[in-house]
């Protein structure tokens, strides 16, 4: 199974390029429903948001904007090494094919780290959703659907994370028994689509949830 | 199949860093609803930096980027034909019976 010639093309292809393209597509239709996924609480945010905009400002303010700042670099760099790895792997350049996708790993780690400090914080403050908040002020059952909010799409979004990692520890352990070569590539191209889709969405949670707040 | 060289994905990063910072800074200035609208629309741009370099979609074959297409206009009909229905809700009297 680990040799890469008997994958580099599967008996029900008829080209390389098939072969690719099909993984390719089957990935972008099931990051497609991811969209719908994701899309729903979008759109289930901006209704409470629209019909809640002081709460949602006020819970935004909250968002401390220095770490969101930083994570969003992170994370968008582990999508540069992810990208870099992928090359690698075209290349046929084992080594720092794994390299990058360790260091990936490592990156997409702190950004996990640094979230759930911030949630440690929100959770000192009594800004944890349920009995954990405490709150006053005319807003304060407005301002707790906006943690609601937070909680529950950057915690699904962490939860992506979580899988990505162990997506990216199956690439690296298929590495090592050398299955990966310049001929067939594909299952690091395909991770990597959804390594990238993880980006996608935090870019939008980023926006929504940390900038608000910072309108004078 | 072609793709995105070394040059293209650190050309994409750098893109997006400066991105995220100019849409970080203009959150602090006042701008009404605005504001808002140029925040969704600098994640959009970013947005497209990623999948069109970073997930190749500029460089995938026409069935994917009709795929693709059509992902997004599934989500902006669900988005906009509910929001349309909740920012709507009272601009008319309700009759009972």
């Amino acid at each position: 199974m680990s040799d890469p010639v008997t994958l580099e093309l599967r008996e029900h292809f008829a080209t390389v390029e098939q072969q690719r393209g099909t993984a390719d597509t089957g990935m972008w239709l099931f990051l497609m429903t991811e969209l719908m996924m994701f899309g729903g609480l979008f759109v289930a945010y901006t209704v409470y948001r629209f019909n809640h905009p002081q709460a949602f400002a006020e819970g935004s303010a909250s968002m401390d904007i220095m770490l969101g700042s930083i994570n969003s670099a992170i994370l968008l760099t582990s999508s540069l090494t992810m990208g870099f790895a992928e090359l690698s792997a075209k290349l046929g350049r084992q080594r720092l094919l794994g390299i990058l996708l360790l260091v990936t790993i490592l990156i997409g780690l702190a950004f996990l780290g640094i979230k759930f400090t911030e949630y440690y914080e929100h959770y000192q403050q009594h800004e944890a959703p349920g009995v954990w908040f405490n709150r006053t002020g005319p807003h304060a059952p407005a301002v707790q659907m906006f943690f609601v909010f937070y909680f529950i799409m950057t915690g699904l979004h962490a939860v992506h994370m979580i899988i990505g990692i162990f997506l990216i520890l199956g690439l690296i352990s298929r590495n090592m028994i050398g299955s990966f070569s310049s001929a067939y590539n594909t299952p690091v191209s395909v991770v990597g689509l959804y390594w990238h889709f993880v980006d996608i969405v935090w870019i939008f949670l980023y926006a929504i949830f940390y900038l608000p707040g910072l309108h004078k | 199949m072609s793709g995105p060289t070394w040059k293209t994905y650190l050309f994409a990063y750098f893109g997006l860093l400066a991105l995220l910072l100019v849409n970080t800074l203009i959150a602090f200035l006042n701008l009404g609803g605005f504001g808002t609208v140029i925040e969704i629309g600098l994640a959009t741009i970013m947005a497209c930096l990623v999948a069109g370099i970073l997930m190749h979609g500029f460089y995938q074959m026409r069935l994917v980027q009709i795929i693709i297409a059509g992902g997004v206009i599934w989500f902006l009909i669900m988005m906009s034909l509910t929001l349309n229905d909740y920012f709507t809700r009272g601009w008319l009297p309700f009759h009972e019976g």
